[in-house]
């Protein structure tokens, strides 16, 4: 005769298994957040109906407005965690409404059928090339500064290397616009934009184009040397956001079973 | 001309006196379109002459003789974009076609030969042109191809016209109108049944070969701007398009085919608008250009603004190498063409390219995008090095561009045709390998020079196909001389030729470094 024993499944404790769920959420500022973002969009959408703000500056006065919730959430992370964990806090929400520019851009440009030009998302359309420099550089600061401040570990270091060449990316496209700029000056072209233009990976890149690597296995790797730029970038983002949720769940589970995160 | 002599590891170039484009105060589109040149021989002397086309003046014959000196002749076809010599009427002299810019179609310049007997002597008159129509051909045509699309044993036409173009000559809806369109133009006993195949055209080139492997040519016609290629196979009397490509260029300038790697696959290259130097002041130059252009998107559309190489893969599939083989960009691409440059027995490429437009480029100097021709050496692994070391890289505006040898060395010269600039020709001095130079007689057919035909070279070197043409490249004629180039010390064994109504001949131990003429005999 056998015995069998019925067992339940655990409960599934979501926010325990993923720490960096308990860090994102709002907490009490829960609905202060929300009646932000409502706020934000009705004035936003208001604003662009009638005219008043384009689609980038619609974009910016929604984030503007959510900013006072943003600041108060993180001021709390900052008094229950400490500084690392408050700057986690603002990296992964700020790197996330990043993938959702990124996410537009490219429904826009595959599933849309929009234009290169068009497909800009949300915030870029103002400069796509000082946004992501400034952008980029702020991320590349910011891990940096994570990492000072004790959050180390293999994905922070994948995390960090990918930054260091996606800041590459950008730093190279951002310094040929500038000289693209110059030369259109010089020529007293002024009303031609050079935003956009392919940086070192990508379709007409620098890696397409190199007499060093023209023809060489490099050019072989699907889509490293022929992705247009928007592709790259959205690519760019995903290998850059991978990194950083699993490093913020490992360090948060870490800092959790030291009784520092809870 | 002065021509220079010797081995001087590279091309030396040379001016030829005809200019076109230099009596418009100013080049804008579509004039910036240029015209093409053509190679073969008019006078039966062995020498292959020139002909170029004009679009704002009359043609003219360069009668080869010799030693790379040649005696210009005015032509009084005017206005022409594109140009073949072809013998069209099949009596042993070939004859002169043009296309035309605006609305003229189709000129055919007949041939009435010229006194053999007392050849080659510079002294003998040469042969006479009159201008006679081509009965029942009557399309407005910029592009065309010759070949022998229907098996039948002669020469068919195929014209394509330019839609953007007939629009600027008022034709309000090019679609629309009888004589627009891709239209093939059957022979039938010295009269010509006309087929339409599209009546949206905006074609820059033609090419009829076989792309499907099946022993008959398909029909290819590159358009300009967002309008697909399209290509067309024959079922029996109908022409179906099929669909081969994921990735074509955008606007597509050339097609050019041929075996890259020797391994009897066939790769198909096009060129399109793709600056090859990414400096910012290249790009700065190109900018207000590219932000007038407007993309065109839409769900499948295979069209990718660059030069375009189709391979075969494993499973038979057109895959685009340019990109991994280094030739996806080469500037605002005109006239391509494969040929062995170097006789290394491997196909290399040379594109012209250029732009004039003052509607187009008013921010840069006469309105001109400056750029240099690009030479491609074949590195034998399935890619390709530049070589500026040939000396290839002149900056005036190519359009149409020929591959041939002119002064009878072997190696084959290269002729462009420059708008508003001189026509240039780069005598080969690389002085590398070795050749073979094949001319096919059919007498007594309608296909005297056996355009279509498969020729195959085996050697213990490997072996080498090519095929005789009529027309090729960007609005250009191709002499039907066929060119192997080879590897200095190659045996010749076999050289194994397909004519067009699949007819083989052989030729056992082929000479190296000569002219050969295979004659073929139905008796």
């Amino acid at each position: 005769m056998t015995q069998n024993t019925l067992t339940h499944p655990a409960h599934l404790d979501v926010q325990a298994a993923l720490p960096l769920l308990r860090l994102l959420n709002p907490k009490q500022y829960t609905r202060i957040v929300l009646a932000s973002l409502a706020v934000g969009l009705i004035a936003s959408y208001t604003a662009v109906a009638l005219g008043w703000l384009p689609l980038w500056g619609a974009t910016a006065m929604v984030l503007l407005i959510l900013a006072p919730a943003g600041a108060l959430k993180w001021r709390d992370d900052y008094r229950r965690y400490g500084a690392t964990i408050m700057g986690l806090s603002i990296l992964l929400t700020a790197q996330g409404l990043h993938t959702v520019e990124h996410l537009v851009q490219w429904a826009q440009y595959n599933l849309l059928y929009w234009t290169m030009r068009q497909s800009n998302g949300l915030l870029s359309p103002a400069n796509a090339e000082w946004v992501h420099f400034t952008w980029n550089w702020l991320v590349l600061i910011t891990v940096v500064l994570l990492m000072l401040g004790g959050m180390r570990g293999g994905w922070m270091w994948v995390l960090l290397t990918v930054a260091i060449f996606h800041t590459i990316e950008h730093s190279y496209t951002f310094i040929r616009y500038q000289m693209i700029l110059r030369e259109l000056t010089a020529m007293d072209v002024l009303n031609v934009t050079a935003q956009g233009l392919p940086g070192i990976v990508g379709r007409d890149g620098w890696l397409a184009r190199s007499e060093w690597t023209r023809g060489t296995w490099i050019c072989t790797i699907p889509g490293l040397t022929t992705a247009v730029r928007l592709d790259v970038h959205f690519w760019w983002n995903i290998l850059e956001m991978t990194p950083l949720i699993l490093a913020g769940h490992f360090y948060l589970r870490g800092q959790a079973a030291a009784g520092k995160f809870e | 001309m002065h021509p220079a002599s010797g081995c001087s590891d590279a091309f030396v170039a040379h001016r030829l006196d005809f200019t076109t484009g230099t009596r418009l105060r100013e080049i804008s589109t579509y004039i910036s379109n240029g015209a093409g040149v053509a190679a073969n021989d008019l006078d039966n002397d062995g020498d292959l002459d020139l002909v170029f086309a004009s679009v704002d003046r009359e043609a003219e014959i360069f009668w080869n003789d010799g030693s790379l000196a040649f005696t210009s002749q005015t032509l009084d076809d005017r206005f022409g974009r594109g140009v073949t010599i072809v013998d069209v009427d099949a009596d042993g002299w070939n004859d002169i076609v043009f296309t035309h810019r605006g609305l003229d179609g189709v000129s055919f310049w007949r041939n009435h030969g010229g006194d053999e007997s007392i050849r080659p002597s510079p002294l003998a008159p040469r042969p006479s042109f009159t201008l006679q129509p081509l009965l029942g051909v009557d399309s407005y045509a910029y592009a065309m191809a010759w070949g022998d699309v229907d098996g039948d044993g002669d020469l068919d036409l195929v014209t394509g016209s330019y839609g953007v173009e007939l629009l600027q000559h008022g034709i309000d809806s090019p679609a629309a109108d009888p004589r627009a369109g891709v239209v093939l133009h059957l022979q039938q006993e010295g009269s010509w049944q006309a087929h339409v195949l599209d009546r949206e055209a905006e074609t820059l080139s033609i090419a009829i070969a076989d792309l499907t492997g099946d022993g008959q040519p398909e029909i290819w016609a590159a358009n300009d701007f967002a309008l697909n290629d399209k290509v067309w196979q024959r079922d029996g009397a109908a022409w179906n398009i099929v669909h081969l490509f994921d990735q074509t260029s955008h606007s597509t300038m050339t097609t050019e085919w041929g075996d890259l790697d020797n391994s009897g696959g066939l790769t198909i290259f096009t060129t399109d608008m793709n600056p090859y130097d990414i400096s910012p002041r290249t790009l700065a130059a190109w900018a207000p250009m590219m932000n007038q252009i407007e993309e065109h998107r839409a769900a499948g559309d295979p069209q990718v603004m660059a030069n375009v190489l189709q391979v075969r893969d494993g499973a038979g599939r057109w895959q685009n190498q340019a990109t991994r083989r280094g030739i996806d960009a080469s500037g605002w691409s005109w006239g391509a063409r494969y040929g062995d440059l170097d006789q290394d027995g491997l196909l290399d490429l040379y594109v012209v390219n250029g732009m004039i437009a003052a509607d187009m480029f008013g921010h840069l100097p006469n309105g001109e995008l400056v750029e240099e021709n690009q030479a491609y050496r074949n590195r034998g692994d399935g890619a390709f090095d530049r070589a500026p070391q040939w000396q290839l890289g002149a900056t005036a505006s190519g359009r149409g561009m020929v591959m041939a040898d002119l002064d009878s060395d072997g190696d084959l010269d290269i002729v462009v045709n420059n708008l508003r600039g001189f026509a240039q020709l780069f005598e080969n001095q690389l002085c590398h390998g070795a050749s073979l130079q094949v001319d096919l007689a059919w007498p007594g057919s309608a296909n005297r020079a056996g355009v279509g035909a498969q020729l195959t070279l085996s050697t213990d070197k490997g072996v080498f196909r090519r095929d005789v043409r009529a027309s090729g490249g960007y609005l250009s004629g191709d002499a039907a001389r066929v060119h192997f180039g080879l590897p200095a010390d190659a045996t010749l064994r076999t050289l194994e030729i397909i004519w067009p109504d699949g007819a083989a001949s052989a030729i056992m131990t082929p000479p190296n470094n000569a002219r050969l003429i295979v004659t073929r005999s139905d008796e």
